[in-house]
């Protein structure tokens, strides 16, 4: 089966160390939040840890920023600015995954180097991209330290504010990972996308083999 | 009645005489302990045990002097003139009971204390005790409470082991103070307190201050295993941790939010109580949507009001039981697990115009409710203080994220089973 470059090496290492460092997160919240119904870490070693992780993660978020402002592959993140025809794919996408797939019908969208997200992924990882995760990065160095940065947490209401928008985030993503990877299974084989994110390459069907 | 009234001569005449050698010899102080010959001429008649008067109100003044307590005073060395000024050869003694109360008493020779100690003065009239005086509170301390003029001793002299004279008032306090560490390195109460610029306990970070003033690198030395050490040490009262055995509450306090002031009651119009009486219309603690109004009440003029929380012993004597730190509280799940001692009770606080804490009871959940986010901004606390509602939130994310996948799968195991039936591909 013919193979295309999809995810460059910059965008595998940020993927990996995101994965990683989101499960970390998820699981170091939930000690943070539920200790007592889970006590697998004392409550400071899961704040340490959480806090290291957090400014790993906010490194990391630099290497998939950086790649993509400065190479041509932005083109991948490019929303569609037609209202209808974003609406009409979004439609057909979410009909290939709520009935089509079970028919076996072919997955209406065909990935290519600079379109390698259907229309839901795309509109899904804007938002994420954009808005929820610099958020989660912003309100959690906030609560990082909540003296250091009293002012800039009092002018938002207070820490009681930061700290619900945090978890209101934190609840998306606990929500939003095991879905994720659940839709990662769903290539033309269980393993084809997990393999695709270690190796960069996605096998495409015949036709479209000369995407590269 | 003959025999009172040669009784009053014989005092009179005998006073006449002391006070013409008093006057004549007012200044001639006498070296170290030993009392001038006029101050030797009052205490003639002032040092006879049992010496008392009746007062207009039935009260009983005592008028004894001890006398070796007096020479070895401080005041020895102004003699009683300086202070009794308003006593002359013409007056003394009154032939007519001129003191209404033994209080009233206190509260003029407080002038004349005032008129040496003006500094002094000064500060006590800014402390707590001058503010209850000044209210009428008959028990508040003046000069005279903690001094006993006659035996004036200097500050070294005070004795911290038994706490006089603050214990007078506060002994349940000084009780457990007593066992405390600050107890037993020999401090007394005015160490932390000030001796006369005494403010309350829980107003301002005066107190915080003053543990800090001793213990300097404190915060520091938090830092290396605390996370969030100084929001700590504004949140978290010292003894909180520090006095392990002490029963903890939280004191949400109103605050404006731009200007970051702590709200102060206006003088002659209190309104916090009655705004928190009409808000709390059942009468058992303000629940999220009164406090949510409570604080409505009190938004100014393009100022909005916010509430933020300090964590402090529930009780005068927890708060001094301060033990030494291997004994401190470190474990962090006493604070930030649901259901946590600390947030099981709670109140709402102003800042009287007299500088005490007016307080007013709430309902233990609304630091747990979603309606508080707004009024309580100020406070939260990790596990501890959790919004109930983000929790359901919470189930239903994970229900959605991996009931899902899990209804997907099984939607395409079914159709896989019965593709052939419906007319798909098998393979799908």
């Amino acid at each position: 089966m013919p193979r295309i470059y999809v995810h460059p090496l910059p965008v595998r290492i940020w993927h990996w160390i995101n994965a990683l460092g989101f499960l970390v997160m998820l699981f170091t919240g939930f000690q943070l939040r539920y200790i007592g119904l889970i006590d697998v870490l004392s409550f400071r070693t899961a704040v340490v840890v959480h806090n290291w992780t957090g400014f790993v993660l906010i490194g990391n978020f630099f290497i998939w920023l950086l790649f993509y402002l400065f190479s041509d592959k932005i083109r991948v993140y490019h929303p569609e600015l037609s209202p209808l025809k974003h609406f009409r794919a979004t439609f057909r996408q979410a009909m290939f995954y709520g009935y089509g797939i079970f028919k076996g019908q072919p997955n209406p969208f065909h990935v290519s180097v600079y379109n390698k997200f259907n229309s839901l992924q795309s509109m899904s990882y804007q938002v994420i991209m954009m808005l929820l995760v610099p958020l989660q990065f912003y309100t959690g160095v906030l609560l990082w330290d909540v003296k250091r940065f009293s002012g800039m947490i009092n002018a938002l209401g207070g820490v009681r504010v930061v700290d619900t928008a945090h978890v209101l985030i934190f609840i998306f993503f606990a929500g939003f990972i095991p879905f994720h990877m659940y839709l990662a299974t769903l290539g033309h084989t269980r393993t084809a996308h997990l393999k695709s994110m270690l190796t960069g390459y996605e096998e495409v069907e015949e036709e479209q083999g000369g995407g590269k | 009645m003959y025999g009172k009234r040669l009784a009053t001569v014989v005092m009179a005449a005998s006073f006449a005489v002391a006070m013409a050698f008093f006057l004549g010899q007012g200044t001639a102080r006498a070296a170290g302990n030993a009392l001038s010959p006029a101050d030797q001429q009052c205490l003639a008649c002032h040092s006879a045990e049992g010496f008392e008067k009746k007062l207009a109100n039935g009260e009983t003044l005592s008028l004894y002097v001890p006398g070796p307590a007096f020479a070895k005073s401080v005041h020895n060395a102004i003699g009683c003139a300086s202070c009794h000024a308003d006593i002359t050869l013409e007056n003394h003694p009154p032939l007519k009971a001129n003191i209404a109360s033994i209080r009233e008493n206190q509260l003029a020779l407080t002038k004349v204390c005032q008129s040496c100690h003006a500094d002094i003065f000064k500060q006590y009239e800014g402390s707590i005790h001058a503010a209850l005086v000044r209210e009428g509170n008959q028990s508040a301390p003046v000069c005279t409470d903690c001094h006993n003029p006659h035996a004036v001793m200097s500050k070294a002299e005070y004795d911290a082991a038994t706490g006089t004279p603050c214990s007078k008032c506060h002994d349940p306090i000084f009780k457990a103070y007593a066992v405390s560490v600050h107890a037993k390195a020999g401090l007394g109460c005015a160490s932390c307190h000030h001796a006369h610029d005494v403010s309350a306990a829980t107003t301002g970070d005066r107190l915080k201050n003053e543990c800090l003033g001793c213990h300097q690198d404190v915060l520091a030395a938090h830092q290396k295993w605390l996370p969030n050490a100084a929001q700590h040490f504004e949140t978290v009262s010292c003894p909180a941790c520090h006095a392990p055995g002490a029963k903890l509450k939280v004191d949400l306090r109103l605050y404006d939010n731009a200007g970051q002031q702590r709200l102060v009651e206006k003088v002659g119009v209190p309104q916090f109580q009655s705004r928190a009486r009409f808000a709390d219309a059942e009468g058992t603690g303000l629940n999220a949507m009164a406090l949510r109004s409570l604080l409505r009440g009190f938004n100014q003029e393009g100022i909005k009001m916010t509430l933020r929380g300090r964590l402090e012993a529930s009780t005068g004597p927890g708060a001094h039981r301060l033990m030494d730190k291997s004994q401190a509280i470190r474990n962090c799940a006493k604070c930030h697990q649901a259901g946590a001692s600390p947030f099981q009770s709670v109140t709402v606080s102003i800042v009287g115009p007299d500088g005490r804490l007016v307080r007013y009871g709430a309902k233990h959940e609304v630091l747990n409710s979603i309606i508080s986010v707004d009024s309580i901004g100020g406070f939260y606390t990790i596990g501890g203080t959790r919004i109930k509602l983000l929790d359901w939130l919470l189930v239903l994310a994970l229900l959605g994220g991996i009931g899902g996948p899990l209804a997907h799968l099984t939607i395409n195991w079914y159709f896989k089973r019965y593709a052939k039936r419906i007319g798909g591909d098998e393979d799908s």
